[in-house]
C-alpha cells in the first residue's frame, strides 16, 4: 500500500493586485499556509509523499522570501517527501529558479526536473513530465510509454497541462493524451493545471488547486489523498478540503414582488464570511424600491465578507405606477421619471442607453426618498 | 367634473346622523353658515372621498371619525361628460367604495376598481395637477400638516403663501425637483467638471490617474519581464552551446585532426617533387617526338608538292602560248584599220578646205549686195529727215495753242453778251419822222434813223436841224465795273499774242498748222521704215561691211558635190577607227594573259627549287624517307613511357593546396571554439547578473500584480463613468422635465392668472424664480416686493386666483374640475372681497365653484347658488 497526497497549482507568491487593502496579503498568506495544511493532512492520513503537479510558484522568478519560506516549510516536515514538478508558470525555462531550488532544497524535497523515473519509495516509481518551457508544444508524457520499470513496481505519472481543449491559461497546443495512464501502464497519473479537482478516468486525476485563486470553480480548495494497494490495483482517491478562502460566484434571480434582501441573505453563505469572496450576479426583475433596498443590503452585507460584489446590470427594473408615485404623483419630477422609464424600456435604444436610463431612474427614486 | 350633491353620515360632529348638501349647481355655490355648523366637516369629508382610499386609516380619515367612533360614510353625486355617478365610501368597519350610475342605479365599480375610477376623475390624466383645486385657508389639503402646525396662527400666513407655491410645485416639482437636481449636481460635481472631464482631486480623477499610472507601470514591468525571459532563454542557449563546446574528447579530436592534416601535407610535398621531375622528362620526350614528327611530315609534303608543281607548270605553259597567239592576231587587225583611217582623213581634209573657200566667196557676194541697199536707204532717210525739219520749222511759225482759240471764242461771246446787256439798259432815243419830213435829227453826230432806237450813255446831244440841239441826260450813275472793257482788253492782248487780227484769222492759222503736222508725221513714218534703229545705226551698219568681204572670189567647184566627198571620207575614217578600237581589248586581254602566265611560271619555278632542296638529291630520297620513319617510331615509344610514368606519379600526388586549406580550417575551428567558449562564459556571466537582479526583484510577480491592479482600476474607472453617465442622464431628464413643465403648465397658468390679477390689482405682475419655479417677487406700482412680505390678505387672494387660473386651464383642456374653497378669504377687506367675488363669478361661467364660509355678512354680497344643509339618512 502506497499513500500520497496529490496537489498542484499552489501558485505561491501570487499577489492578487485586483484587490485592495489587506486582502491580497491574506490571500497570499493563505497560499503559503496551505503547505502546512497539506503536511498535516499527510500526517493524519498516513501519506508519505506529497506530489505537487506543477505551478507551485506563480512566476518564473518568485521573490526570494516566497521561495525560501516555502522550502523552509517543507523542510519542517522531514518525514514527508515533497516532489516539485515544473509547471507552465514555473517551467524549466526559469533556470534561475530551478538552480536556486537545487541549491536550497532540503533533503526531503525532490525536484522532478528530468523525464526519468524517480524511486519514490520502495517499489514505487515516479515518472515525471516536467514542463521544459512555458509552452512546450508537445505531449511531455509521451516518454512514459517507453519507460520500463522493474516488474512489480507501482508506476505513478506526474504531469502538468491540459488533457483537452480546456486549460487554465487557454493554451491548448500541448495536450496530454487522456489515456496516457493506460498507454504507459501507470497506476495513477497525477495532473496539475486545472484549478478544480476532476476525475479524468479512474487512474487519472486533476487535484485542483488547494487554495482557490479565482471565481471559476465555485468550490473550496481541495487536495487528493491517493492510496494504491499495489501494482495494477485501482487507486483509492479521496478529496481533502484544504482551502481557507472560498471564492463564490452566485446567481441571484429575482422575481417581481420577491423580497430581494431576503433572497440575497438566503443565497449567501452564513458561515465564515470573513474567508469568503463572493460575486453575486443579479438577474430577473425588481421594483424600484426593491432594487434600492437590494443595493443598500448589498452595501451593508459587503462588510461581512473578505470581498463582495453585487453585479446588477442584468437586473431589469420593473416600474409600476405606484413606484413612480413615490417619486411624485405628478408634475415635472413625475414627468422626468416617466421619461426615464420609457427610455429604459425602449427596445430601439442601445443596451447601454437603456441601462443608463434605468440607473438614472433608480437614482431619482433614491434621491426622491431622501428629499420628501 | 361637477359635484351635484354631497352627503355624509357619522362624520365628526355628526355622530350617528347624516347631513346632505343637495342641488349643488354650476357656477358659484355658497354654503355660508356660522362656525361649528359643519362646513369644514363637509369639506374634509369631500376631500377624503376623493383622495383617501376606503381602506385608509390615515390621519385624515381618522379625523373624520366622531369621538364616539363608528364608520363614517361619505357620498357624492357627480356629473362628468361620460355620465352621472354616485360615489360612496365607507371607512373603517365594513369599509367599502362604490360607484353607481346615478340614473339607473347600476353598480359600475367597487373596492379598488372604484378607487381607480375616482383616481381617474381627480387626476385627469398623468402629470396634471390633482388636488390643487382644493383650498382651505390656504392649505391645499394634500399636504400633510400636523394639527399643531395648522393651529399655529403664525404658520397660517406662511402656509397661505406655500399654497400658491404648492400649486406650482405640484406642477413643476418645485422645491423637490430643485433639491434633487441639487443633489444630482453635487454628486456630479464631485466627479466631473462642468465640461464632463474628471475633476482633479475628485475620486473619479484619482481613479483615472491611478489607472494611467498602473498602465505605465504595467508596461514597464512587462518590458522587464520580457527582458528577463529573453535573458533566461539566451542564457539557456549559451549554456547549451558551452556544454557542447567544452566536451573534453572534442578538443582532443580537434588536435589529432590538425596533426593528421599536417603529416598529410608533408607526404604530399615529397610526391610533388618527384612528379615535377617526371613532368620535365615527359616534356623533353614530347619535344623530341614533335620535332621528328614535323620533319617527317615536311618530307612527305615535299614529295606531294613536287608532283603538284609539275602539273601546274605544264598548265601555265599552255596558257602562255595561247596568249601569245592571240596577241599577234589582234595587232595585225589594228594596224590595217589605222592605215585606212589615215587615208580617209587625208581625203576629208582636202574636201573640207575646198568647201571653206566656196563659203567665203558666197559670203562676199552677199555683203556687196547689202551695201548697195543700205546706202540707198540712207539717202532716202536723209531726204525724209530734211522734210521733217522744214515742216517743223514752218509749224513753229504758225502753231497756235488749241485752247487759245477756244478762249478767244469764249471771250468774243462774252463780250457780245455784255454789250447786249449794256445796250438794253441804256436810255434810248427813237424818232418817228413826220411824213414828208426832210432832214433828220442826229445824236452825238450820228443821224437817228426813223423807228430805230439809239442808245447813249450818260448824256447825249441831239441836233434837230431847224429846231436846235437837245441835250439828253440819263442821270444814271456811271457804271462802276469795267468788265466789258477788261474783256475787250484781254481779247486784244490774246489776238496780238497770236499775231492775228481776229478769230477767223486764228482759225485759218490753226488749219494751216494741222496740215504741217500731218506732213511731219508722214515723213517720220517713212524714216522709221528706212532706219528703224535710227540713222546712226544705219550708218554704222554700212561701215561694218568690210571691203574684203565685199571682194568677190571666183570658184567653179560645186559645193554640194564637195560636201558629199567630205562626208564619205569621214564615214570611212570613223569605220576604220571603230574596227581598231574593237580589236584593242582583245589584244589587251591577250597581253594580260601572257604576263599572268609568265608570272605563274616564275613562281612555280621558285617553289620547285625550294621543294627540290628539301628532298635532296633524287637518288637518295628513298633512303632518307626510311631513316625518318624509323626515328619517329622510336621517339613515340619514348614519349609513351615518359607519359605513363608522369601519370602514375600525378595520380599518387594529392592536392597540396586543399590539404593546406583543410589544415588551416581545422586550426581556425579550434581557435574559434576556444574564443567562443570565452565569449559564452562572458555572456553567461553578464546574463547571470541580470537574471539574478531581476529574479530577486520578483518582476513577474510585480507584473501580474500590476496587471490585476490595472484591471481593477479600469473597472473602477468604468464604474465612475457609468455613475457619471447615470447622473448626467438624470440631470438631463430633470432639466428637460422642468422646462417642459414650465412650458406646459406654468406659462399657460401665468397667462390665465394675468387677467385675474388685473381684476383685483392694477398693475401687478408676479415673477417666478427661474430655478425653483416658485413665486418670488410681486411687481406692484413699479415696486418689487418679496412674496414673503406680502400681507395675509394679498397672499390668500393670490392663492385663490392662482387656483382659479389652474382651474380655467384644466377646463380649457376639457378636464373641468370644481374649485372648492373653505374659509379661503379670511384676511380680505370688504373692497377686495367684492373684487374677488367678481373674479369668482367671472370664472364661474364655465366652472363649478363651491365656497364654504362663516363670514355671512361679507359673503351675502357674493350671490350665487345658496346651499343648505339638510338631514340625510343613508339607509
Amino acid at each position: 500500500m502506497f499513500r500520497f497526497i496529490h496537489s498542484a497549482d499552489l501558485h505561491l507568491g501570487k499577489r492578487f493586485g485586483s484587490f485592495s487593502g489587506d486582502l491580497p496579503g491574506r490571500l497570499r498568506e493563505a497560499r503559503h499556509n496551505v503547505l502546512a495544511r497539506l503536511a498535516d493532512d499527510a500526517h493524519s492520513h498516513g501519506a508519505s509523499a506529497i506530489l505537487l503537479a506543477g505551478d507551485t510558484f506563480d512566476t518564473e522568478t518568485p521573490a526570494p522570501d516566497v521561495r525560501r519560506q516555502a522550502l523552509a516549510e517543507m523542510a519542517q516536515h522531514k518525514d514527508i517527501r515533497w516532489v516539485i514538478l515544473p509547471g507552465n508558470h514555473d517551467s524549466l525555462q526559469a533556470a534561475q529558479l530551478w538552480s536556486n531550488l537545487r541549491n536550497e532544497a532540503p533533503d526531503n524535497v525532490v525536484l522532478a526536473v528530468d523525464p526519468s523515473p524517480i524511486a519514490l519509495a520502495e517499489g514505487v516509481a515516479l515518472l515525471p513530465a516536467p514542463c521544459t518551457t512555458r509552452r512546450p508544444g508537445r505531449d511531455l508524457t509521451e516518454w512514459m510509454d517507453a519507460c520500463a520499470t522493474a516488474d512489480g513496481m507501482i508506476r505513478i505519472g506526474l504531469a502538468h497541462g491540459a488533457i483537452t481543449e480546456f486549460s487554465e491559461d487557454k493554451v491548448a497546443s500541448d495536450v496530454i493524451t487522456p489515456d496516457r495512464a493506460v498507454k504507459a501502464g501507470l497506476d495513477y497519473l497525477a495532473l496539475g493545471d486545472w484549478h478544480g479537482a476532476i476525475e479524468v478516468n479512474p487512474r487519472t486525476y486533476y487535484s485542483g488547486s488547494p487554495e482557490q485563486d479565482r471565481f471559476k470553480h465555485d468550490r473550496p480548495g481541495e487536495a487528493l489523498l491517493v492510496s494504491i494497494a499495489g501494482p495494477s490495483a485501482s487507486p483509492q482517491v479521496d478529496r481533502l478540503r484544504t482551502g481557507t478562502f472560498v471564492w463564490q460566484s452566485l446567481d441571484l434571480h429575482l422575481l417581481d414582488g420577491e423580497d430581494p434582501v431576503q433572497a440575497l441573505a438566503q443565497l449567501l453563505p452564513s458561515a465564515d464570511r470573513r474567508h469568503s469572496l463572493a460575486r453575486v450576479q443579479v438577474s430577473g426583475n425588481a421594483r424600484l424600491a426593491a432594487r434600492t433596498a437590494l443595493a443598500h443590503a448589498a452595501a451593508d452585507m459587503a462588510h461581512d465578507f473578505a470581498w463582495f460584489e453585487l453585479e446588477d446590470s442584468e437586473l431589469v427594473t420593473v416600474c409600476e405606477v405606484d413606484d413612480l408615485d413615490q417619486i411624485d404623483k405628478g408634475g415635472a419630477l413625475r414627468q422626468a421619471a416617466d421619461a426615464l422609464l420609457a427610455e429604459g424600456r425602449d427596445d430601439r435604444r442601445s443596451e447601454q442607453d437603456r441601462g443608463v436610463a434605468n440607473a438614472a431612474l433608480a437614482r431619482l427614486y433614491a434621491f426622491a426618498q431622501q428629499v420628501s | 367634473m361637477r359635484i351635484l350633491a354631497l352627503r355624509l353620515f357619522n362624520v365628526k360632529r355628526f355622530a350617528g346622523r347624516g347631513v346632505a348638501i343637495e342641488n349643488i349647481g354650476e357656477g358659484v355655490n355658497v354654503l355660508c353658515k356660522p362656525n361649528e355648523f359643519g362646513k369644514s366637516t363637509s369639506f374634509e369629508a369631500l376631500h377624503a372621498l376623493f383622495f383617501q382610499p376606503h381602506t385608509s386609516t390615515a390621519g385624515e380619515v381618522r379625523n373624520l371619525r366622531p369621538y364616539s367612533g363608528g364608520t363614517p360614510v361619505v357620498q357624492a353625486d357627480i356629473s362628468t361628460e361620460a355620465g352621472q355617478y354616485r360615489i360612496t365610501k365607507q371607512f373603517y368597519t365594513g369599509k367599502s367604495a362604490r360607484v353607481e350610475d346615478l340614473v339607473s342605479g347600476r353598480l359600475i365599480a367597487q373596492a379598488d376598481e372604484a378607487e381607480n375610477f375616482i383616481s381617474d376623475l381627480v387626476q385627469g390624466g398623468a402629470g396634471g395637477p390633482a388636488g390643487l383645486l382644493w383650498v382651505r385657508q390656504g392649505i391645499t389639503g394634500i399636504e400633510k400638516r400636523s394639527k399643531a402646525e395648522e393651529d399655529n396662527e403664525k404658520q397660517v400666513r406662511a402656509s397661505l403663501l406655500e399654497s400658491v407655491q404648492g400649486e406650482v410645485e405640484a406642477v413643476t416639482g418645485g422645491r423637490r425637483i430643485a433639491e434633487i437636481m441639487n443633489k444630482t449636481s453635487i454628486s456630479l460635481d464631485a466627479l466631473v467638471t462642468p465640461t464632463g472631464r474628471p475633476k482633479s482631486g475628485g475620486r473619479y480623477a484619482i481613479a483615472c490617474d491611478e489607472r494611467d499610472r498602473l498602465a505605465v507601470a504595467e508596461r514597464a514591468l512587462e518590458a522587464d519581464v520580457q527582458q528577463l525571459r529573453a535573458a533566461l532563454d539566451e542564457r539557456a542557449t549559451a549554456m547549451r552551446q558551452l556544454t557542447e563546446l567544452q566536451k573534453p574528447d572534442e578538443k582532443a579530436k580537434r588536435v589529432a585532426d590538425i596533426t593528421i592534416a599536417q603529416s598529410a601535407i608533408e607526404t604530399a610535398r615529397q610526391l610533388a617533387d618527384r612528379l615535377k621531375a617526371a613532368e620535365a622528362e615527359l616534356a623533353l620526350a614530347r619535344e623530341r617526338h614533335q620535332a621528328a614528327h614535323s620533319e617527317n611530315e615536311r618530307f612527305q609534303d615535299a614529295v606531294v608538292e613536287v608532283k603538284s608543281l609539275e602539273a601546274l607548270t605544264h598548265k601555265a605553259n599552255l596558257k602562255r602560248d595561247d596568249a601569245v597567239a592571240k596577241r599577234q592576231d589582234t595587232t595585225a587587225t589594228i594596224d590595217a584599220a589605222r592605215m585606212e583611217a589615215e587615208a580617209a582623213e587625208k581625203e576629208a581634209s582636202e574636201a573640207r578646205q575646198l568647201l571653206a573657200r566656196l563659203d567665203a566667196a558666197e559670203k562676199a557676194r552677199t555683203a556687196a549686195d547689202r551695201l548697195v541697199e543700205l546706202q540707198r536707204r540712207l539717202q532716202n532717210a536723209e531726204t525724209a529727215r530734211e522734210t521733217i525739219e522744214a515742216a517743223e520749222a514752218e509749224l513753229a511759225q504758225v502753231k497756235i495753242p488749241a485752247d487759245a482759240i477756244d478762249e478767244l471764242q469764249d471771250l468774243d461771246v462774252e463780250i457780245v453778251q455784255l454789250r447786249t446787256l449794256r445796250d438794253s439798259a441804256r436810255p434810248t432815243v427813237s424818232i418817228r419822222y413826220e411824213p414828208g419830213h426832210t432832214g433828220s435829227v442826229s445824236m452825238n453826230g450820228a443821224p437817228l434813223i426813223d423807228g430805230q432806237e439809239h442808245g447813249y450813255d450818260g448824256h447825249a446831244t441831239l441836233v434837230a436841224p431847224g429846231i436846235g440841239t437837245i441835250a439828253l441826260r440819263s442821270n444814271q450813275p456811271e457804271r462802276s465795273d469795267d468788265q466789258l472793257e477788261q474783256l475787250v482788253a484781254k481779247r486784244d492782248a490774246l489776238l496780238s499774242a497770236m499775231g492775228v487780227a481776229d478769230l477767223a484769222a486764228a482759225r485759218a492759222r490753226q488749219v494751216e498748222a494741222q496740215k504741217l503736222e500731218a506732213q511731219i508725221n508722214e515723213a517720220k513714218a517713212v524714216l522709221r521704215v528706212l532706219a528703224p534703229e535710227g540713222m546712226p545705226a544705219l550708218r554704222s551698219e554700212i561701215a561694218a561691211i568690210t571691203p574684203d568681204e565685199a571682194e568677190e572670189i571666183e570658184l567653179k567647184a560645186d559645193p554640194v558635190a564637195t560636201r558629199q566627198v567630205l562626208e564619205d571620207a569621214e564615214h570611212r575614217r570613223q569605220q576604220a577607227n571603230q574596227k581598231a578600237r574593237d580589236a584593242e581589248p582583245v589584244r589587251e586581254r591577250a597581253e594580260g594573259a601572257f604576263v599572268g602566265a609568265q608570272t605563274e611560271l616564275a613562281t612555280l619555278a621558285a617553289r620547285m627549287q625550294q621543294t627540290a632542296a628539301l628532298l635532296g638529291p633524287a637518288d637518295l630520297q628513298e633512303t632518307k624517307e626510311t631513316e625518318l620513319q624509323d626515328r619517329l617510331a622510336k621517339l613515340s615509344e619514348d614519349l609513351e613511357q615518359a607519359e605513363a610514368q608522369a601519370e602514375a606519379l600525378r595520380a599518387k600526388t594529392p592536392d597540396l593546396e586543399s590539404l593546406r586549406a583543410a589544415h588551416k580550417r581545422l586550426v581556425s575551428v579550434d581557435q574559434g571554439i576556444d574564443a567562443n567558449i570565452g565569449q559564452l562564459r562572458e555572456t553567461i556571466a553578464g546574463l547571470n547578473a541580470q537574471i539574478k537582479a531581476r529574479s530577486d526583484d520578483a518582476v513577474e510577480e510585480q507584473w501580474s500584480e500590476t496587471k490585476d491592479a490595472l484591471e481593477a482600476a479600469q473597472m473602477r474607472v468604468a464604474g465612475f463613468e457609468a455613475e457619471v453617465a447615470t447622473l448626467q442622464r438624470l440631470a438631463t431628464a430633470l432639466d428637460s422635465a422642468r422646462s417642459d413643465a414650465r412650458d406646459l403648465y406654468l406659462k399657460p397658468v401665468m397667462a390665465e392668472l394675468k387677467p385675474l390679477l388685473r381684476l383685483l390689482f392694477d398693475d401687478v405682475a408676479i415673477t417666478f424664480d427661474d430655478k425653483t419655479l416658485l413665486p418670488q417677487t410681486i411687481l406692484r406700482n413699479g415696486q418689487q416686493e418679496d412674496v414673503d412680505r406680502l400681507s395675509g390678505g394679498m397672499r390668500e387672494q393670490l392663492s385663490v386666483l392662482t387656483r382659479l387660473a389652474f382651474a380655467r386651464l384644466l377646463a380649457r383642456d376639457g378636464r373641468a374640475a370644481p374649485v372648492i374653497l373653505d374659509d379661503a378669504l379670511v384676511y380680505s377687506d370688504d373692497d377686495r372681497i367684492e373684487k374677488m367675488f367678481d373674479a369668482l363669478h367671472r370664472q364661474a361661467n364655465d366652472q363649478q365653484i363651491i365656497i364654504f364660509s362663516c363670514r355671512q355678512r361679507a359673503f351675502q354680497q357674493l350671490g350665487g347658488n345658496i346651499l343648505q344643509l339638510s338631514d340625510w339618512d343613508p339607509t
